[in-house]
């Protein structure tokens, strides 16, 4: 299923196309609003992974209308707080994942609500009595914390991940368990919750391996919590992108496509107890251990791409590679400094694609062109990638119009502007979508844009050049020929 | 050209002919120049190739800063920049204390790009703005040689020269963004307009030169070798009894617009008015004033009184003015000479009164290797140029004599003034160059009497003479014949052409080499080979600047001996205690007696100066010798001339008078900071008691050094750059010293983790 925003942003129609865009999407709701007890979670399993620096969770969630009329919206509360952090909320149904139309949106409260809802609208509206399974998706970002939340160089790092073991519902649930997918075996502590909740009255939570049960347990009421958490080792680097910023930048007259990713990264484990030491790293750089200090990138890029730079505020990073070849290009970035919790590192990278593998002309049209791009790319970590804000900019040629785009990433905002860079008269069109809270497992979904490219605009520039280089010549002609000499000229013969 | 023509027929005729000839000519000529740029600016683009377009070395940085901030926050918030991330924490007025024509050249061609919507980075202005301009200084060095020299080759030779040669090479590299990236372009190009205003005694040419000397001071400090030269040439032209209006015309119009010009400039600011420096343009403007008045009278009264009167005029309006100028320079009105400037006379002076000035590298004197390494073949061909100026001495002449004799001793008392020797040994050797050439590269011989004879119609008595003189006279007898000039066999102009070419070629191999390996390093980044041979980049000072820049508070104060200040500011973007722009020696005697004191002493200085890092560059791992242990001695100097009591260069030195590092190292040096921090930790990377220093090449005391009132913070890869911060007070008012015993005493084990025992210091 994909969720599909079509948003036709012709310049001319601009203005009124945006303003009827946020009348539709905004749904303020007063704070004191609790979602309508329309449904009833009759069994709800909840999968959190944990192999990665996020969280990933998966609901799984039976539910049935309990109410006379067909429900169409099935509200998802987030605590006050958390859902600043909750991204890509994705809802399938689990029987029939091909079936589309599942629409998860922010609801926009007024400041002093204690909870805020994602807002799930069914394609069809669920008549009463029938059930329907939904698989609910979302990352949460900046969720583990370190603790202790300093330590030695070359210690071990232990993440705390707090949870409800009660998944977040707005309706009565009959039947749920948690599952929690751990990286490691090394876990200190995790809380034990009492036998008397569990429905079976079995230990809880259940060890298998890397998996921590928690549950089964009977019927909780709407918005009922139980804390929990787990403390296990992950002596990886905790990524976390405070801003993304990606420019597509299409030329037609040069066969290009440059693409150039701004990141401003932090590494939010454990920070150092004592300052760092050039000795100890030197010293364990030869037999590698795992640390919590982030060491590479690895940034697979589109099969083709070429002439990548990788650059900061001060130049060049001499410390990268390239690889290029028919069947990968993959850049391997290695920072000036290896990053510590606590520190902080922004950087550019930039690479050139062929336009014929990104760009078709679309067929039957004189003038239309369709766009396909990864939405954004981003280095692929083991210990994964996420990313507050994500701005990504497609800069169109110079006179390209009627723009619409497709994209499976959730975005927040979208908007149409000019850019006026080489020579530009108008300006180029230029495309900015916002995403919020992003993990690198979306890195491969593309963001498609159609748009039209009148070929009277493709001359515009060579004719501007060509009149700005006349007019220099009229200038130097007419200038050249100005006598300003205060005496008679003396004729030479 | 006559026997081409005759072969090639009339097409070639016409390009080479007539009006469509001179034109043909023009065109060639440009192309030829345009071509010569194109070589001046490739020639420089070694590192941008090799490395990357960085700017280079340190004071380039500052001046980066300092036009990314005119970029941002305009012209005016830049005139009046205060500038409180440097000198910290006394800061610095920068707007008013800098030459802004370097920042303002690119910011307006910023601007300009920007307005045709080019996104072009200030970074990539600034490091092509010099090899741009160094096409400009061929040009108008080309310029400026046609005004000497009749012959047409010398102008394009002087460019080629200009263009390539390393003297000037050295200063002007892509990323070398400092004043004389312009500078020297301004000051060819002033030299010519003088030459064009004194030949034609034009006001319009004198204002234009006045133009680009105002130009000038806002670019350089060095404008004062402008403000000196060209009142010397018009005294000099004026003692030779060539005194004209075209002379009084020129001078007088250039000092009074120049004066004013300069004057805009709020570093110069009244300067031109009150400094010695100045005073010879102010005398020589008095002088053609008596001298004009002088000539007027002349022409008005009969010889005799006029003698009378000259004598005692001169004496009476000497000895006036030499005693106003005593006056005003007793009373203070005037300032005395300038430290630098006595350093040019004294070449000892600087290193006994201002260490700071001969600490640096480019103000010691020049050996005389460095002259043949940056001129190549015209430092033998210059003097055979200036030489060439003596058989036609007209006022132009004069004036490359002068430039010629002053250029070369001031070259040779600073290595930096090979750049102002530079452009005159270019255009001294394109005159004698062209000379050979054009008397050897001339494909016809000359005419030989003979045959002019025959082919002259017209019938000459005289030729007929000479004919039956030369028919009745033995040719063996070669005094009788008549004296021809030129040059007959084709052997000797194919030997001498051969000569030349390949001396020519040998220069540009020169060039090349000298460019590609001694002046194309950036220095920020070092490049080494791997043993396979490919090119491995050693980038420590950037790493640890941008970690300074990244990981710590945007108000850290960074302690760090003067070298590294504006790169510090430039690239970790943090405050400074002192930088490259040395004009507080006191407080940079302060950093200098930190880092040169035992811990104790330094630690209450860097808290006064809320000091939070401390920088110093090590370069012992990897053999780097530029680091801060062999600047050392400069700290100590530079500290001992306002605490002679407490810092004592002596101390530093083994009883055997020689600087250790290692056992022998006295304890003065052992217990310094810098000594300290250099060294610190330096030994556990080698098994014990095998330390070794490369730079210095000696072995280390097995025990390392231990620190108490700072902690390493960070160090680079290669260890070349060791960040240390400064601990806070001890919480419960004791020393760190105290604290460091304590703690050892009462936790065991873990002193005992950390290696190597602490060793009580009593003081």
């Amino acid at each position: 299923m994909r969720l599909l925003q079509w948003a036709s942003l012709g310049l001319v129609t601009l203005a009124a196309a945006d303003s009827n865009l946020t009348h539709e999407s905004r749904n303020i709701l007063p704070s004191v609003f609790k979602p309508p007890q329309h449904f009833r979670n009759v069994n709800l399993v909840r999968n959190i992974n944990l192999d990665k620096s996020y969280a990933k969770e998966t609901i799984n969630v039976v539910i049935e209308n309990i109410d006379k009329e067909p429900q169409s919206h099935y509200y998802l509360p987030f605590e006050p707080g958390t859902i600043g952090r909750i991204g890509a909320v994705e809802v399938k149904d689990k029987k029939n994942p091909e079936r589309g139309g599942f629409v998860a949106e922010v609801t926009e409260l007024d400041p002093y609500s204690p909870t805020e809802f994602y807002k799930i609208t069914f394609p069809t509206p669920l008549k009463p009595q029938e059930q329907l399974t939904l698989s609910i998706n979302y990352y949460s970002l900046s969720i583990l914390n370190p603790l202790p939340a300093q330590i030695e160089q070359t210690d071990k790092q232990y993440v705390l991940y707090s949870f409800s073991v009660y998944a977040p519902s707005a309706y009565v649930t009959q039947k749920q368990k948690t599952k929690l997918k751990l990286p490691t075996t090394d876990v200190p502590d995790a809380v034990v919750l009492p036998k008397s909740l569990n429905a079976e009255g079995k230990e809880d939570p259940q060890k298998s391996g890397t998996t921590y049960t928690y549950g089964p347990y009977g019927e909780r009421e709407a918005g009922a919590t139980q804390e929990a958490s787990v403390r296990y080792e992950f002596t990886k680097p905790l990524v976390h992108g405070k801003l993304l910023e990606r420019d597509v930048e299409v030329s037609h007259w040069g066969g290009n496509v440059a693409v150039e990713e701004r990141h401003w990264f932090t590494n939010r484990g454990a920070t150092l107890k004592n300052h760092f030491s050039r000795v100890a790293w030197q010293a364990s750089s030869y037999y590698n251990p795992p640390t919590s200090a982030l060491k590479e990138f690895r940034y697979p890029l589109v099969v083709g791409s070429a002439d990548a730079y990788f650059i900061d505020d001060i130049g060049n990073v001499s410390t990268s590679h390239f690889r290029s070849s028919k069947r990968e290009a993959t850049l391997e970035l290695k920072p000036r400094y290896p990053i510590f919790g606590g520190w902080n590192y922004s950087f550019k990278v930039g690479w050139n694609g062929d336009l014929q593998s990104f760009v078709r002309r679309i067929t039957g049209s004189s003038d239309g062109y369709v766009l396909k791009v990864p939405f954004f790319e981003g280095p692929k970590q083991a210990e994964g990638v996420e990313y507050e804000r994500l701005v990504t900019r497609i800069i169109l040629p110079e006179g390209a119009k009627n723009v619409r785009f497709e994209t499976a990433v959730p975005i927040v905002s979208n908007s149409t502007g000019l850019h006026r860079t080489f020579m530009d008269t108008v300006g180029r069109t230029t495309l900015t979508l916002t995403a919020v809270n992003v993990v690198d497992e979306l890195r491969d979904r593309d963001l498609v844009v159609i748009y039209d490219y009148p070929s009277a605009a493709r001359f515009r520039k060579p004719l501007t050049i060509f009149a700005g280089v006349l007019a220099i010549f009229a200038v130097s002609w007419v200038v050249g020929n100005l006598d300003v000499s205060i005496g008679k000229k003396q004729k030479t013969a | 050209m006559a026997a081409s023509q005759s072969l090639e027929g009339p097409g070639v005729r016409f390009f080479f002919e007539g009006e469509s000839g001179r034109n043909t000519r023009g065109l060639l000529r440009l192309i030829i120049l345009c071509t010569i740029a194109a070589a001046a600016v490739a020639s420089r683009l070694f590192s941008v190739i090799r490395f990357e377009s960085i700017i280079h070395e340190f004071d380039p940085w500052f001046n980066f800063r300092a036009t990314k901030y005119l970029v941002e926050h305009g012209f005016y918030k830049f005139w009046d920049w205060f500038d409180d991330r440097t000198w910290h924490p006394l800061g610095r007025v920068t707007g008013g204390t800098l030459y802004p024509g370097l920042m303002v050249t690119s910011g307006v061609i910023y601007k300009v790009l920007r307005f045709l919507t080019f996104p072009v980075d200030i970074r990539n202005i600034c490091v092509l703005l010099a090899p741009g301009f160094s096409g400009l200084t061929a040009f108008a060095t080309y310029l400026l040689t046609s005004e000497m020299s009749d012959s047409p080759s010398a102008g394009l030779l002087a460019a080629i020269f200009m263009g390539i040669s390393p003297g000037y090479i050295s200063r002007s590299v892509a990323g070398s963004y400092d004043n004389e990236a312009i500078a020297i372009f301004l000051l060819v190009f002033t030299f010519y307009l003088w030459i064009k205003s004194v030949k034609e005694g034009s006001i319009m040419w004198a204002g234009l030169c006045a133009l680009f000397y105002g130009y000038m001071v806002s670019a350089w400090g060095g404008y004062v070798f402008i403000t000196n030269l060209l009142p010397l040439h018009a005294f000099v032209l004026t003692c030779m009894g060539r005194f004209s209006p075209r002379l009084y015309v020129s001078y007088t119009t250039w000092y009074a617009l120049g004066t004013l010009a300069s004057m805009q400039v709020p570093f110069v600011g009244f300067l031109p008015i009150r400094s010695s420096d100045h005073m010879s343009a102010l005398g020589v403007f008095g002088l053609l004033q008596l001298v004009g008045f002088t000539e007027w009278v002349r022409t008005q009264l009969p010889s005799k009184q006029f003698q009378t009167l000259l004598r005692a005029l001169v004496l009476i309006v000497f000895a006036l003015a030499f005693g106003f100028l005593v006056l005003l320079t007793v009373s203070g009105t005037i300032a005395p000479w300038s430290g630098r400037f006595y350093s040019l006379w004294d070449t000892g002076y600087a290193k006994i009164h201002i260490p700071i000035i001969a600490s640096v590298s480019e103000h010691q004197p020049t050996a005389w290797p460095a002259f043949f390494f940056d001129l190549n073949m015209l430092i033998w061909l210059f003097p055979a140029g200036v030489y060439m100026c003596f058989r036609h001495l007209k006022d132009e002449q004069v004036f490359i004599v002068i430039y010629a004799v002053l250029a070369s001793y001031f070259a040779g008392v600073m290595v930096r003034l090979m750049l102002t020797l530079t452009p005159i040994v270019c255009v001294a050797a394109a005159m004698a160059l062209s000379q050979i050439l054009d008397t050897f590269l001339v494909a016809s011989s000359p005419e030989d009497p003979e045959t002019k004879a025959n082919g002259s119609s017209k019938p000459n008595g005289n030729a007929n003479i000479h004919e039956k003189i030369a028919s009745a006279i033995p040719e063996s007898l070669s005094s009788t014949k008549s004296a021809v000039v030129g040059i007959y066999t084709r052997l000797s102009k194919y030997v001498i052409v051969t000569a030349c070419s390949i001396y020519l070629m040998i220069f540009v191999m020169h060039c090349t080499w000298v460019t590609s390996n001694a002046y194309s390093s950036p220095s920020v980044v070092l490049a080494s080979r791997l043993p396979d041979g490919s090119q491995h980049i050693i980038d420590d000072y950037r790493e640890a600047y941008y970690w300074l820049r990244q990981n710590t508070h945007p108000t850290a104060k960074v302690m760090s001996w003067w070298d590294y200040g504006y790169q510090i500011g430039g690239m970790a973007d943090r405050p400074t205690l002192v930088d490259n722009n040395t004009w507080n020696n006191t407080h940079i005697a302060t950093v200098g007696k930190a880092m040169s004191s035992r811990e104790e002493v330094s630690y209450p200085i860097m808290k006064e100066h809320e000091v939070d890092y401390v920088l110093v560059v090590f370069g012992a791992l990897l053999g780097y010798s530029g680091d801060d242990i062999n600047k050392f001695l400069w700290m100590v100097r530079i500290a001992e001339g306002i605490w002679p009591d407490e810092v004592k260069e002596r101390d530093y030195f083994t009883p055997r008078g020689e600087y250790r590092v290692d056992d022998e190292a006295t304890p003065t040096m052992r217990n310094s900071l810098m000594y300290k921090m250099s060294y610190y930790n330096f030994d556990k990377l080698f098994p014990a008691g095998q330390a070794v220093d490369r730079v210095r090449g000696s072995r280390l005391p097995t025990e390392g050094p231990e620190l108490s009132t700072l902690e390493e913070a960070f160090t680079s890869e290669n260890w070349i750059i060791r960040i240390y911060k400064v601990k806070p007070l001890d919480n419960l008012g004791r020393s760190h010293q105290e604290a460091g015993l304590f703690e050892k005493g009462g936790k065991k084990k873990k002193a005992s983790k950390r290696k190597g025992a602490r060793v009580l210091r009593v003081e």
